[in-house]
């Protein structure tokens, strides 16, 4: 399951959120697409923040080379085996 | 009736040294007063966010770690995406960990046209630099670590003749996550959330997360202390110690569900559902560091710094963008230190160019591309590189506060937009001599970088600088050459708002070694060298003096 975008919405400031909600509503409808595409900076602003959600996904993530579950597994692992070495050092 | 009822509860605390914020410039000024013999208490707005709980997912890191979910915007021509760190650690906990010592032309010029003499003195700086390399185990980032993107650009910049070299990061045990700017889950990064702010904390310093700092308070010219607010569901969550120990939601066991659970929190905070704790630190000092966005207005609600009518403005960012270049090699560009290689070659114009990368999600915000030939990128994904563009600013911009809000302005000048144009073009060259099938510059379809206008331009910036200025005149600074507040005794500034110049390479180190030489000039002794051990004090004998000269 992935962070939902509203989570990431809810994190912005409120003016900014507003705006960019009503952006991704446009961007979803063919007329509001088609309206966006003359206004490049608005469209890129949108299609970055869905593209953000989108391939953040483990289902897409994973066949492009990105397994977020493997790295954050692998970091704990290395914190244990540090955190378990400083232990050894220390008891000496 | 129930304002009385809910009337904020009062704390105190008593201290020789306040610090406000425990980002690049806070934590080491708390660490090193501390170990000096010093009661220190910091003050940090943020959480302190647990390495258990990042879980390598952009959004949601963005969401937890930056402040506004990364997404401050700079107004103006173009808007530019200024993401900030949020918590203890500040920014350096989200950053690449890219260390440069300060240009000697750029510490030339502040000599020259700042008049810092003193503070621009490389035989003063060089062990404050030398200090906090140590300190952060800085090192140069290994070829196999640098990973495949890092080997395209080099590659690129090999056959052109240009002048690069891996770079130097703050990192111990790094195994190449390619998630820096997302928290580094293996706890490699010495930030200075993990590095300074423990010293602080095992030296004795109280640390308070969750506050919100209200005001400085001075009284007859001279530093009395800070007020600040603290919502009560910190106060709650740190059990009332200031040990840092479990604080800030390490009990969620790095779950999804965790971040979840603090987002509902964050929700009922800004609906202001919980009450506040009024916090009052009495101290003689007080050493603003709240970063370069939030110090000038800090100063200004408190009605300190604003003499020299430059509090708030002179604001450079090192305004930046990046181009994709799609290989018929597999890059992997998440497998190794994203920011690894720099290319120096045009650093005297201005333009320098270093390496940036992540996981899909990240990159798929910034591709510039949309519709079909996004989707067909990506699904090339593996194949894709990616470097970055950073731009030496001649453009200043303007922090001030709005409902209680900064709101940065910022305009793009001319001259920076020729070096946008320039670098856009040799980032091109140098993905072409380097093989690229392909180049995706950050520009709208059809658009050539020598005819590129500023509102073409898709830019970021993770470097703001110069808000209170350190100058020798008061008339034109907010600090002096000591980083001391003109006109006001006992309050300094540590952050990268003193930064009185754009730097053209990453500030952290520049900021850490000013901190540091601050600390040490409030404690009256000269910065020592590296070969003193972390942890221990000065001199014999030096953590039983009075802590700070006046």
């Amino acid at each position: 399951m992935t962070f939902a975008l509203d989570d990431f919405l809810r994190a912005a400031p409120r003016l900014q959120r507003i705006a960019l909600r009503a952006l991704l509503a446009l961007a979803r409808r063919p007329r509001g697409a088609a309206l966006l595409a003359r206004l490049p900076a608005a469209d890129q602003l949108a299609h970055a923040t869905l593209g953000l959600i989108r391939y953040d996904d483990h289902a897409t993530a994973v066949p492009l080379g990105w397994d977020a579950a493997a790295v954050v597994a692998r970091g704990r692992e290395l914190r244990a085996a540090a955190s378990a070495s400083r232990k050894v050092e220390g008891s000496w | 009736m129930s304002r009385v009822r809910r009337r904020a509860r009062e704390r105190h605390l008593v201290a020789d040294v306040c610090v406000v914020g425990a980002g690049a410039g806070g934590a080491v000024v708390a660490a090193e007063l501390a170990e000096g013999g010093a009661r220190v208490v910091l003050l940090e707005q943020g959480p302190r966010h647990d390495p258990d709980r990042f879980t390598a997912h952009p959004p949601e890191m963005l969401a937890r770690l930056y402040r506004d979910g990364g997404q401050t915007v700079t107004l103006g021509n173009p808007p530019i995406l200024l993401p900030l760190g949020r918590g203890i650690g500040g920014t350096t906990l989200v950053n690449s960990g890219t260390c440069f010592r300060t240009p000697p032309r750029v510490l030339d010029r502040w000599a020259r046209e700042f008049g810092l003499e003193r503070l621009a003195d490389l035989r003063r700086l060089d062990p404050a630099f030398a200090r906090v390399e140590a300190a952060l185990s800085i090192a140069e980032v290994t070829p196999e670590l640098a990973g495949r993107n890092a080997a395209v650009a080099r590659r690129g910049a090999e056959a052109l003749g240009w002048s690069h070299g891996y770079l130097r990061r703050n990192a111990r045990g790094c195994v190449g996550s390619g998630v820096c700017a997302f928290g580094c889950p293996t706890g490699a990064k010495q930030d200075v959330g993990s590095t300074y702010v423990p010293r602080a904390l095992a030296a004795g310093a109280q640390v308070v997360t969750g506050a919100d700092v209200r005001r400085i308070v001075v009284r007859a010219g001279r530093a009395r202390g800070v007020e600040a607010r603290v919502r009560d569901d910190d106060e709650r969550a740190r059990g009332g110690s200031h040990g840092g120990g479990s604080h800030g939601g390490g009990s969620h066991g790095g779950s999804r569900g965790g971040g979840a659970r603090e987002a509902a929190a964050d929700a009922r905070r800004s609906r202001g559902a919980s009450g506040w704790t009024r916090l009052v630190v009495e101290a003689p000092r007080v050493v603003v560091a709240a970063g370069t966005i939030h110090t000038p207005l800090l100063l200004a609600r408190s009605g300190l710094g604003g003499g020299s009518g430059q509090l708030g403005r002179n604001l450079s960012i090192h305004p930046a963008t990046a181009a994709f270049a799609l290989m018929d090699e597999v890059v992997d560009m998440a497998r190794g230190v994203p920011q690894s290689l720099y290319v120096d070659q045009f650093a005297d114009e201005g333009i320098v160019f270093e390496g940036v990368a992540g996981p899909p999600a990240y990159a798929a915000a910034s591709l510039p591309l949309s519709g079909a030939r996004h989707a067909e990128a990506m699904a090339r994904y593996r194949n894709l590189a990616q470097f970055g563009l950073m731009v030496s600013d001649r453009s200043r911009g303007r922090v001030r506060a709005v409902g209680g809000r900064p709101l940065i302005r910022y305009d793009l000048c001319d001259d920076d937009l020729r070096r946008f144009r320039r670098g856009l073009a040799l980032l091109r060259e140098l993905f072409e001599a380097a093989g690229a099938r392909e180049v995706y510059l950050p520009l709208p379809q059809g658009v050539e970088p020598q005819r590129a206008r500023a509102r073409d331009l898709k830019l970021l910036a993770f470097h703001p600088l110069g808000t209170a200025r350190a100058d020798a005149d008061p008339a034109n600074g907010v600090v002096d050459g000591g980083l001391a507040l003109h006109g006001v005794e006992g309050v300094h500034v540590a952050d990268g708002s003193v930064v009185p110049s754009a730097l053209g390479v990453n500030p952290q180190l520049t900021i850490m070694a000013l901190a540091t030489r601050l600390a040490f000039g409030l404690l009256g002794r000269e910065v020592p060298g590296p070969a003193d051990p972390p942890g221990q004090p000065a001199r014999p004998g030096a953590g039983e003096e009075a802590a700070c000269r006046s």
